[in-house]
């Protein structure tokens, strides 16, 4: 119990604290209280994936209870925790990303005069997101994930004023909701049958089980809740339109915590996707969709956040491809080095935007190398491991996926993957030298651009370190987790594992073509704008395939139609309470004449019903 | 003794408030609230207690109440969410005001510990009294004909009830030749063929209306949008308990076989009442109205729990009751507070008050999240047990309630955003006071605290459903 309570409880207090003081807090204090209280919260972390480390492998679970949740009937739901290796990732990540990412803000953010405001939501963010992850049984992680979903709301509206924003919260909240229906239901099925919540009992029970339909229904419930959460067709849009909120935002979102909820919870459930093997395949069909379908938007965005929030979309699915084909460890190890450098993307255009003065639109970019030498080259970095080029992080991770996918014989999934990859480093160059490169497309916003203060450069460096030299984690995971992979049946290619050499030379040579052709269009031709958007294929990509559109066809408009009938029905309902109403008052104004004020006339009445029910009995009788 | 207690700070107390109080009676009144309050902390201390006193001994009438896990913390509720409704009163409504809010308080603490049907009757009763007087006397012009439709459709079930209750007794004693109308000892009624759906109709119908449960709820809208928002509060946070509280205390022991018998069409009542309260709410543009038909869904909620006669969905609705109650209760008094500083409430002609009131937009958001069933604070503790008692019925009645939370997300957020955020509308308000932040942090908190650790209720509620449980276990439902 000593230290899990204090990694998830240490954010909340500054989110509890900040928000309370804000008003005499000195202005400065809140970013450096909130930071200074995740980074205890990392170093505590680490201190406990040591004593983790000091168990026996195979035996490497903390887990135990705070108190009841509910208690009554049945099993008690408890407050409980769980820290395993697969959790103890998570929590640095999420800590040591999320600090990095707070001390950033304290530079992003200054000029803010709601910053205090900010960073007790950041606070609050960070720590539903550990709740989320230390959770040891399902209803304790359908508490973090709502949590989350809250803070993501919060902070994607945190601009308020702007209409857009507050779509983009209310989105994000109502399709986070739908997510986290399925898990609530999912849940109760399996409490309902198994008496128990806690994944290490309910793993016990998937291991004595084999695949059946309840299994997978069960699953794709929850898979529902992963697919919302971590932006999966058809619940993806959300994380795009995510942007509104403040760029740091995006990177907490986008890279250390939000997004990869589904990634864990689909990890974490392991056993289950076992005896679910249909759904395993439906996650990574999806999974493999969505690298493509995001890449592909991508291509054609125009606004530099939004490239890096469909390549998010796209990275993910590489997550999920890996869960679904049972590559667990490499699916760990993408999030990993997709927190590096994605964070690392979201913090560098962050710089940008900042220098810019809010600017968001690459054609009005290009150039800033020269002023932004730091910004540059750590961006360069990120391309780069993003793009899966040796020796840099992201190569490793991705090949790890994408070769593990072609071994488990899924080579139509493994193709998808690859040219979504080459399609990868064709619109992160783009991006790169569109921002970075060529010449600057406005003199005004290339004048004023400045590198940005150290508070902000420095997170950008260390992150740059992890996404340069992340790959070489690779074997050090592969130790770390392949003892909690084998706890349970349903991991027995957790570990990772390369593909065929030429599987790997061909995604390079994607890579490698796809530079060039960037190189060609945007540095020798200087191709700014992309006129290929305004039609065909282009125009599809560039609006996301629609998929918002679809949404508003087949949820919002039935969903308000529905709501119209029964304002119809509501009507009717009064109308006839009212009729009701109008009836008796009618059948009292008929009887009305009866009430004469005659003693003779009510004399008469009592005689003749007297002689009535006289004559009943007699009859009878 | 604290039994009686219970009923009579908020009886003496209200004449106390009407004979002294003046200029006083607010804060009168909020005193009585607080003794009231402390008396239910010694009643919580106690645990389950019942007294027994013979009353009318010609009918076998018998003045028999008691508080146990059930009704304990919807007579908490009671106390908690009228010194609530005091605390946001206007002291400018005078004394006879407040005498009605106390003698409503202690109707309904009346009704919540009545185990004799004759004694649930006339607290039954009691309430129609003030409420009454709380709708014509203190709202606008629309107030009275809202008045007189809550009156007479409430009129109606409690003489169907009466009807009910005689027969029950009647039909009861027809062995034994001895009247009796304690629940305990009615119980093993049986009741023919012939008159069974009658008189299960009689109850059913009473405790309808008074919830209200969809299509039973035609004087709600006028009601809840012309009463004072306290009143508002009070008449969705404890009065409307009533209706799910009788469905638990007098049905599932009485007529569980009836229960049984038309569950499915009770659930596909209640399951249409869930989702017609939230398109509803998702349709409405006053923001009251939002809130009430809010709480139509929610009673629909809790009444797909009791019929679900599972012993985790029955859990779920007497927890949701508490729950809902302090959170729509909250939810009211922070728009009655937005409508006294706006004068409207049309959420169409407002936007962006966050700026003026960071405060009150702080605890809007809390309440309307709460509302909408967050994971974490209570409302969620209720569906959750709800929707597990479905889910061991019938799953599909379970994945319609969690669509229905989606619409219940879109609806409280849109309520939120509408008001609080986007575009700047409207003339500038101030925020809240410190009185205001007072009583209402402490609102949240308690909410806090019960959606933190739900089993501090659930630990004490089970036990006495366990009876109503009992019955459902051996009748072939699902023990858990």
């Amino acid at each position: 119990m000593q230290g899990v309570a204090e990694i998830v409880l240490l954010p909340l207090l500054g989110a509890i604290t900040i928000g309370l003081f804000k008003g005499i807090m000195p202005k400065k204090l809140p970013g450096i209280w909130a930071s200074l209280l995740v980074g205890i919260s990392f170093l505590v972390s680490i201190g406990m994936d040591l004593k983790l480390a000091s168990l026996p492998p195979g035996h490497r679970v903390i887990s135990g209870i705070f108190f009841p949740w509910i208690t009554g009937f049945g099993p008690a739901i408890d407050w409980r925790y769980y820290l395993d290796p697969l959790s103890g990732i998570w929590i640095l990540i999420i800590t040591g990303v999320g600090m990095l990412i707070h001390i950033y803000s304290i530079g992003y953010m200054h000029d803010d005069p709601h910053k205090a405001r900010y960073f007790s939501y950041l606070n609050f963010f960070v720590f539903a997101m550990l709740l989320l992850v230390l959770a040891g049984n399902l209803l304790i992680l359908l508490i973090g994930w709502a949590l989350v979903g809250l803070a993501s709301y919060l902070l994607i509206g945190f601009w308020y004023h702007r209409p857009s924003a507050v779509r983009a919260a209310k989105k994000a909240f109502v399709m986070n909701t739908v997510g986290d229906a399925g898990i609530l239901v999912g849940l109760a099925l399996l409490y309902i049958h198994f008496h128990t919540v806690s994944y290490s009992g309910l793993f016990r029970i998937f291991d004595a089980s084999h695949s059946s339909a309840f299994f997978e229904w069960t699953a794709f419930l929850l898979y529902l809740g992963a697919m919302a959460k971590s932006a999966q067709f058809p619940l993806h849009m959300w994380l795009v339109d995510a942007m509104e909120g403040p760029t740091p935002v995006s990177a907490l979102i986008h890279a250390a915590t939000m997004v990869t909820a589904g990634v864990y919870l689909m990890t974490r459930l392991y056993p289950l996707l076992r005896v679910a093997p249909v759904l395993a395949y439906i996650v990574a069909a999806i999974g493999a969709l969505m690298t493509i379908l995001a890449a592909s938007s991508a291509i054609f965005q125009r606004d530099i956040k939004k490239v890096l929030a469909y390549s998010t979309v796209s990275q993910l699915g590489y997550m999920f491809l890996a869960v679904g084909v049972g590559a667990f460890t490499a699916g760990v190890f993408h999030f990993m080095m997709h927190a590096f450098f994605k964070a690392l993307l979201f913090l560098g255009a962050g710089s940008v935007i900042h220098a810019l003065g809010g600017e968001q639109d690459m054609n009005k970019m290009g150039g800033l190398w020269r002023k932004m030498p730091w910004t540059t080259w750590t961006f360069l970095a990120a391309t780069l491991a993003i793009s899966g080029i040796p020796p840099f992080s992201g190569y490793y991770s991705k090949e790890a996926i994408l070769g593990e996918t072609f071994n488990l014989g899924h080579p139509f999934l493994w193709l998808i993957g690859a040219v979504a990859a080459g399609m990868t480093t064709f619109y992160m160059f783009r991006l790169f030298f569109l921002t970075f490169f060529g010449k600057p497309r406005d003199e005004k916003l290339y004048e004023h651009a400045h590198e940005a203060p150290a508070v902000m450069t420095v997170p950008i460096v260390i992150l740059g370190i992890g996404a340069v030299f992340g790959g070489f984690l690779g074997t050090w995971l592969n130790h770390w987790l392949l003892p909690a992979f084998r706890m349970y049946k349903g991991a027995p290619y957790a570990a990772i594992q390369y593909g065929p050499l030429w599987t790997t030379g061909f995604t390079l040579g994607l890579a490698v073509v796809a530079f060039i052709i960037a190189f060609i269009l945007y540095i020798r031709k200087g191709t700014s704008t992309n006129a290929a958007t305004e039609k065909g294929v282009g125009r599809w990509a560039f609006n996301a395939w629609y998929v918002d559109a679809m949404w508003t066809y087949l949820a919002v408009v039935p969903f308000k139609a529905i709501g119209n009938s029964v304002r119809q029905a509501e009507v009717g309902i009064l109308a006839g309470v009212k009729g009701l109403g109008t009836v008796v008052w009618d059948w009292a104004q008929d009887l009305r004449p009866l009430e004469t004020g005659y003693i003779r006339r009510y004399a008469l009445s009592i005689m003749v019903g007297l002689g009535a029910l006289l004559a009943y009995y007699l009859i009878r009788v | 003794m604290v039994l009686l207690w219970l009923m009579a700070i908020p009886l003496i107390g209200s004449f106390v408030v009407l004979i002294a109080g003046g200029r006083l009676a607010k804060g009168l009144s909020a005193g009585i609230g607080v003794i009231e309050l402390i008396a239910f902390i010694v009643l919580l201390a106690h645990g389950p207690v019942a007294l027994n006193y013979r009353w009318i001994p010609a009918w076998g009438v018998r003045f028999h109440v008691g508080a146990d896990g059930l009704s304990l913390f919807l007579i908490g509720l009671t106390a908690v969410l009228t010194l609530m409704a005091i605390f946001a009163s206007r002291g400018s409504f005078g004394r006879a005001y407040f005498f009605w809010v106390l003698f409503l308080e202690f109707g309904m603490v009346g009704l919540f510990e009545s185990l004799d049907l004759v004694l649930f009757y006339v607290f039954w009763e009691v309430i129609l009294v003030p409420i009454f007087f709380l709708l014509t006397g203190y709202s606008g012009e629309k107030g009275r004909p809202a008045a007189m439709k809550w009156l007479i459709m409430n009129l109606v079930g409690s003489l169907f009830m009466l009807i009910g209750i005689v027969a029950v007794a009647v039909i009861h004693a027809q062995p034994f030749g001895s009247l009796t109308f304690e629940i305990s000892r009615l119980t093993d009624v049986k009741l023919g063929p012939a008159v069974a759906p009658w008189i299960f109709a009689s109850f059913f119908v009473a405790f309808a209306i008074k919830a209200p449960l969809w299509p039973f709820h035609g004087w709600m809208p006028d009601a809840y949008r012309e009463a004072p928002p306290p009143v508002t509060a009070l008449l969705s946070g404890v009065m409307s308990k009533a209706g799910i509280y009788g469905f638990l205390r007098i049905m599932l022991p009485l007529f569980m076989p009836q229960l049984r018998h038309y569950q499915v069409g009770l659930l596909i009542f209640a399951v249409i009442g869930l989702a017609y309260g939230a398109f509803m709410a998702l349709r409405q543009t006053d923001m009251k109205m939002i809130s009430a038909y809010s709480s139509l869904s929610h009673m629909g909620m809790m009444a797909l729990g009791v019929f679900s006669l599972t012993a985790a969905g029955i859990l779920g609705a007497t927890f949701l009751m508490v729950a809902h109650g302090l959170i729509v209760g909250g939810l009211f008094i922070v728009l009655g507070i937005l409508e006294d500083k706006t004068k409207t409430r049309e959420v169409e002609v407002m936007g962006g008050l966050n700026d003026d009131a960071p405060r009150l937009g702080a605890y809007f958001l809390f309440f309307a999240l709460a509302a909408l069933g967050l994971p974490g604070l209570p409302g969620f503790v209720g569906e959750y047990l709800i929707i597990q008692g479905l889910v061991a019925h019938d799953v599909v009645f379970a994945l319609i309630a969690a669509v229905v939370l989606i619409v219940a997300a879109w609806y409280m957020v849109r309520l939120f955003q509408g008001v609080m955020q986007a575009q700047r509308r409207g003339s500038p308000i101030g925020d809240i006071n410190a009185l205001q932040v007072g009583y209402i942090a402490s609102l949240a908190l308690l909410i806090v605290f019960l959606g933190v650790y739900p089993a501090g209720i659930t630990l004490h509620a089970a036990p006495s459903l366990y009876h109503a449980v009992h019955l459902v276990a051996t009748k072939g439902g699902h023990g858990l």
